[in-house]
């Protein structure tokens, strides 16, 4: 192969790497019983999309300052429920935050 | 249906080629000619593919000594085709898409820049700055206002460190403007890992890439920085076609399993 | 296979062609593991035309020890022959 790499810091870089390649969600089992899972892990996945960008569009308002007192702590309720679900969820399909990661494409991952 | 064929890539010639050049598992590569362009195969032999270290480094190794004769789209690892028929269907649907790309890379590499920063301290730097500056409330809040508080606080140190990271990135990408037609950019893959850029070189300006990639060395700093290539333009190839199979949700459920009985 | 390998540690060449492999058998996974032409997917979920969700059943090569491991595993969710 005519490829190079130049690098001062192979291993540095090496290490880093894998940690890229650890975060990727394994392949999905499909039997019966994973084939539910990959079903749940799905569905989470999407929630947990509609969770992140609910709490990144309000993080946006607090910043612009354009909720009430009121709004924050209900909207702040509702996230931290919303939080406190998905934890237990994924507790109960035993799945990690990296397995629901989604890759958006152009946009890049979603985590 | 069984899988009978592995591809290799994308060329744009339609003629045979040196039959002495062998794929995975030591099988012939042949090409598959159609109109002015082809698909470079081999046959799957009886074995299960391996897909294992090996496999990977052979892969790269055909597609890159096709490289030195042909302009290639390198397929990704592992894309199998029941047959030729499959193949020279592939080649009808993205025809326009495959000249495009063929026609956009002739003559081009690419090369890859990484930049390892150190991440860690700096997300602490900024997080410590942050909670010192903090108004911290006299009363304890309620529930709803301190989860949002220290959303709102992680979300600005998340957004300051984003910031800086792109004034380095800037400073580094700086470095390659001038010598590359297309680029990649991929931010924060890690904390650590500020970039992993792509570029798209002329063949030409090869030398005047890699030497500016010494003067990026010798800049100074504490970040540490990888090069690597030339390689086959992995990632600029863009089909405009869609091209995965789309699933209404009832029909992905029964894929899944179906799945199973091709295990 | 020659590689022309430049590193400036060259203390032990022996582990530094070691750390070398390592980082440039990564460096190929980045890039032929997602990249390339992407003829086939798995599944996709779609929304107004946007693909949402892929849900790779293709085999991920983790590390280099992993890899290892599977030689010889079964091949599953290779991708497919489209239709």
């Amino acid at each position: 192969m005519n490829t190079m790499i130049e690098t001062d810091f192979p291993e540095v870089f090496a290490d880093e790497m894998e940690k890229l390649q650890d975060a990727l969600p394994k392949k999905i089992e499909a039997n019966p019983e994973n084939a539910e899972k990959g079903l749940a892990k799905l569905v989470l996945t999407l929630i947990e999309l509609i969770r992140k960008l609910m709490e990144k569009q309000a993080m946006r308002r607090v910043e612009a300052g354009s909720l009430t007192d009121e709004e924050i702590e209900r909207v702040g309720e509702t996230l931290m429920k919303l939080e406190n679900k998905m934890k237990e969820l994924k507790e109960i399909f035993g799945l990690k935050d990296e397995e629901l990661n989604l890759n958006l494409g152009p946009l890049g991952d979603l985590l | 249906m069984t899988i009978k064929v592995y591809a290799y890539g994308v060329i744009d010639s339609n003629e045979k080629i040196d039959e002495a050049m062998k794929g995975l598992n030591d099988a012939s590569l042949f090409n598959i000619p159609y109109r002015d362009i082809g698909i470079v195969v081999s046959d799957l032999n009886a074995q299960i593919q391996k897909e294992d270290k090996t496999s990977v480094l052979k892969h790269e190794e055909v597609v890159e000594k096709l490289m030195d004769k042909f302009t290639i789209l390198p397929m990704r690892f592992l894309t199998l085709f029941s047959g030729k028929e499959q193949v020279l269907l592939i080649m009808k649907d993205y025809y326009d898409d495959f000249i495009g790309n063929l026609d956009k890379l002739r003559e081009k590499i690419e090369f890859g820049v990484k930049t390892i920063w150190p991440g860690d301290l700096i997300k602490e730097r900024i997080t410590t700055a942050h909670r010192k500056s903090d108004n911290l409330p006299l009363v304890a809040s309620s529930s709803g206002k301190s989860f949002m508080e220290e959303k709102f606080e992680n979300y600005k140190i998340d957004k300051e460190f984003e910031e800086e990271a792109d004034r380095c990135i800037a400073i580094v990408d700086g470095f390659f403007s001038k010598f590359t037609s297309e680029k990649r950019l991929e931010k924060l893959k890690t904390d650590n890992l500020l970039l992993s850029a792509s570029y798209l070189v002329d063949k030409e300006k090869r030398d005047d890439f890699k030497k500016a990639f010494e003067e990026l060395r010798g800049s100074g700093g504490d970040l540490k920085y990888l090069l690597s290539g030339p390689w086959p333009p992995y990632n600029f190839i863009v089909l405009t076609k869609p091209n995965a199979k789309k699933f209404g949700s009832v029909d992905m459920v029964d894929s899944v399993f179906q799945r199973k009985d091709r295990i | 296979m020659d590689r022309p390998i430049k590193t400036t540690q060259d203390k032990n060449s022996y582990l530094d062609l070691r750390k070398q492999e390592r980082v440039t058998l990564l460096e190929i996974l980045d890039r032929a593991l997602e990249k390339g032409v992407v003829i086939s997917g798995d599944i996709v979920i779609s929304v107004a035309d946007v693909d949402l969700v892929y849900l790779g059943l293709k085999v991920l090569l983790s590390s280099v020890e992993t890899m290892e491991r599977l030689r010889g595993a079964p091949l599953s969710g290779a991708t497919e022959e489209p239709t």
